[in-house]
């Protein structure tokens, strides 16, 4: 069914509760009031058309000729289509229902605009999830009245409250963790023996304010920025921000340059999946192939820098094109060393599919039903090895992909196995897919100028990050610095389906669930407190790592 | 010379278990990772330093899961306000003598997020820093250079004492 079909059934379903639509290319922005969202949202859903992507809010300020209001965005996403469901709310009293209970994965994105813009968030659990717990009452950094000052100030802090626990279970609190822009995450897992029993997070150990600011940012300084909102996915995070500032000010990328941007998406997927891989293994206990893996990495990390000179932020974006070439000596190079990783790619896909011990890690554990993976709004490899098949480069093919289109790899089994199978698999996938676009290099510019101020106008930009899919709103008032930048990582997406996976699972194999969505998961060595009603004994991620190799290596019993 | 941690024996034995202590402290350092806010960038790199590549291991080095167990802390990243307990409780867990190494520059001035309303700070404004490793990130080599730099240091030097005495590579913040 095409977009246009399926607008004109969405605008049809919820019409009753919607006071204005429009529609552009792959967009339908349906108004609506806070009052009436529920319904809308009811009436969407009752489709079953897409899943929520990200909810961005944006505060237009007080000073004339705004009517001082802040403006929430409920983008629902399905392949290239991206219905928005617009809410305006008064600044002084910023209330929503909360659409939790439609949708189980909108709770954490309501949470922080609930901590960074203060909307009042109606049957919102209480507990802080990115700010710190001394951050000052009041003070939310994303409005535009904010300042450094405000926010120098503290709060009283009470002790630390536990989850309502039922005598006699333990809670273990894991973490804090994982870099990117707010994914480091403290989990606390209760268990009742081995079992776990219930899984929640705190996040925004590393939350660091980038889309405040980004605000006070150039649009050029800003690549520099987003650059640095993740470095293992540093490329296609400035690439999701140009190619979305591009689009506002209409400059048209030459086809080189944007071959040469998704030839380094693909090379950076490559990097990513062979560093998950070894992390991986390793939280399995397999540090050989950990070793190997990482190893192998070394070939590709040489290319990235051959080709750009630097090792992990290449830095190949400009507004309006890349910095770099890429001749015919370095695409031998890049040949050559694809050859060497197509072998070993091999070699690990099948340990991974034959090798006992492993499999017994990873076959039939932490399984995310279809259903689930639909449900929860799971992205990126994670879904698709639950046959859910969600790739942007697939369904909403940009930059090269229009002319390289990609096979989606998908596989039905929904275990841990798969996702090492699908990760493994897209590997072979982007091999191709850079040989290919090797050998039809577009000849011609590599950038064209581009405007140092961006007209004003909002745009949301899609890509496929190696994690999934990552959702950038970018807002500009026609300045010289954007209005507002949402950025919205895969991974934050998947925690809900993690979490929900982890009920009902041993405690042993909670490491490897949680690497299997891969949530930047590389420095894994946190000290974690394990509570048994008011007395603490210190555990470490390291611990829980080896309790869980221990527990398998002594039979499992 | 590092501080003695050998209370109790009597002084003529102290000077020669202090030199094994030392021998074997720069023979095989082991290291905890803390990450109080960085971008992931110099954390991979530090692992890619581990990794056989670069082979950090090769100078005896060691990284361990708890820094009860470490001599050495390798920190990336600014330090975010919720981050700065955290960081704070992993230096004040680690046994003395204990040294610091900030590596990359957001942990040297704060880099790309300097003025970002989270970030309270570089690692020298929380801990005492003995060797910082500037880059955004600084390349496998470069973090091998600063920890062999430090164990040089600990041949015939004392760790820091407090930010302020540190001459800082990457400019003041
Ligand atoms: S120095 Fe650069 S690469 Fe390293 S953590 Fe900071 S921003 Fe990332």
């Amino acid at each position: 069914m095409s977009v246009e079909t399926d607008f004109l059934r969405i605008q049809g379903s919820v019409a009753p509760w919607v006071s204005g639509s429009r529609t552009a290319e792959n967009r339908l922005d349906m108004d609506t009031s806070a009052e009436r969202l529920v319904p809308a949202v009811t009436a969407l859903r009752s489709l079953s058309w897409g899943y929520l992507s990200a909810i961005t809010g944006f505060d237009s300020g007080t000073a004339a000729p705004s009517d001082g209001h802040i403006e929430l965005l409920y983008h629902f996403c399905n392949g290239p289509a991206v219905a928005t469901f617009r809410v305006k709310v008064p600044r002084e009293d910023p209330s929503v229902p909360s659409i939790g209970p439609l949708v189980p994965s909108a709770v954490m994105y309501e949470r922080e605009l609930a901590e960074t813009m203060g909307v009042k968030v109606a049957g919102l659990p209480k507990k802080r999830q990115f700010l710190s717990d001394d951050w000052p009452e009041n003070v939310y950094p994303l409005r535009k009245d904010f300042t450094m000052e405000s926010a120098a100030a503290t709060r009283e802090v009470g002790p630390a409250v536990g989850s309502e626990e039922a005598p006699g279970t333990f809670i273990i609190p894991i973490g804090p963790q994982h870099p990117a822009l707010k994914e480091p995450g403290h989990f606390e897992l209760a268990v009742d023996g081995e079992i776990v029993t219930h899984a929640d997070i705190r996040l925004g150990y590393v939350h660091r304010g980038i889309e405040k600011g980004a605000e006070d940012r150039s649009w050029v300084h800003n690549i520099y920025l987003m650059e640095r909102i993740c470095g293992i996915c540093s490329h296609i995070h400035a690439t999701a921000y140009v190619l979305g500032v591009e689009s506002l000010s209409g400059v048209a990328v030459p086809p080189r340059a944007q071959t040469v941007r998704t030839i380094f998406c693909e090379m950076e997927r490559i990097h990513s999946h062979l560093l998950w891989l070894g992390v991986a293994a390793h939280q399995a206990g397999f540090d050989t192939l950990f070793m190997y893996s990482w190893r192998d990495r070394e070939t590709i990390m040489d290319l990235l820098e051959e080709l750009s000179g630097n090792r992990v932020n290449y830095s190949v974006n400009l507004l309006g094109g890349v910095k770099y070439d890429i001749d015919g000596k370095a695409a031998d190079s890049v040949r050559r060393g694809l050859d060497f990783l197509e072998r070993r790619t091999t070699h690990y896909l099948k340990i991974v599919t034959t090798d006992e011990s492993f499999l017994r890690r990873t076959r039939g554990v932490g399984a995310i039903t279809f259903d689930q993976a639909n449900l929860l709004g799971t992205i990126g490899p994670t879904a698709r090895a639950s046959g859910v098949s969600r790739d942007l480069r697939v369904e909403a093919p940009y930059m090269a992909y229009r002319d390289f289109p990609v096979r989606p790899v998908l596989d039905s089994r929904c275990d841990l196995e798969a996702r090492f199978v699908v990760r493994i698999n897209e590997l072979f996938e982007s091999y191709r897919l850079i040989r290919e676009m090797l050998d039809h290099m577009p000849a011609g510019e590599l950038a064209v100028p581009a405007p140092r101020k961006v007209p004003e106008g909002e745009v949301i930009s899609r890509v496929e990050a190696p994690r999934g899919e990552l959702f950038y709103y970018i807002r500009s008032t026609g300045g010289v610095k954007p209005d507002r930048v949402k950025v919205r990582t895969p991974s934050l997406c998947n925690w809900a389906a993690v979490l929900s996976v982890a009920v009902g699972h041993k405690l042993a194999d909670i490491p490897m669930i949680m690497v299997g969505i891969d949530p930047c998961f590389s420095c894994n060595d946190r000290s974690i407190t394990l509570r048994r009603r008011g007395s603490a004994e210190s555990w470490s991620w390291e611990d829980l790592r080896a309790y869980g190799i221990s527990y398998y290596a002594g039979g499992g019993a | 010379m590092a501080q003695s941690t050998l209370k109790g024996i009597p002084r003529a034995l102290r000077g020669a278990l202090d030199k094994v202590a030392l021998w074997s402290r720069i023979n095989s350092p082991w290291l905890v990772h803390f990450n109080s806010g960085s971008c992931n960038g110099c954390d991979i790199e530090i692992l890619a330093t581990l990794a056989p590549r670069y082979d950090l291991e090769r100078f005896g080095v060691k990284l361990q899961g708890s820094p009860r167990h470490a001599d050495v802390l390798i920190c990336t990243g600014p330090v975010t306000r919720l981050a700065r307990e955290r960081l704070l409780r992993t230096y004040e867990q680690m046994p003395v003598p204990k040294f610091v190494v900030a590596v990359g520059s957001c942990s040297i001035t704060g880099g790309a997020f300097h003025g970002c309303y989270n970030i309270v700070g570089d690692i020298g404004d929380v801990i005492p820093v003995d060797v910082y490793v500037p880059g955004c990130p600084p390349r496998p080599e470069a973090i091998i250079d600063g920890v062999v730099q430090l164990l040089t240091k600990l041949k015939g030097g004392a760790p820091a004492k407090a930010p302020e005495a540190d001459a800082r590579l990457g400019g003041g913040s």
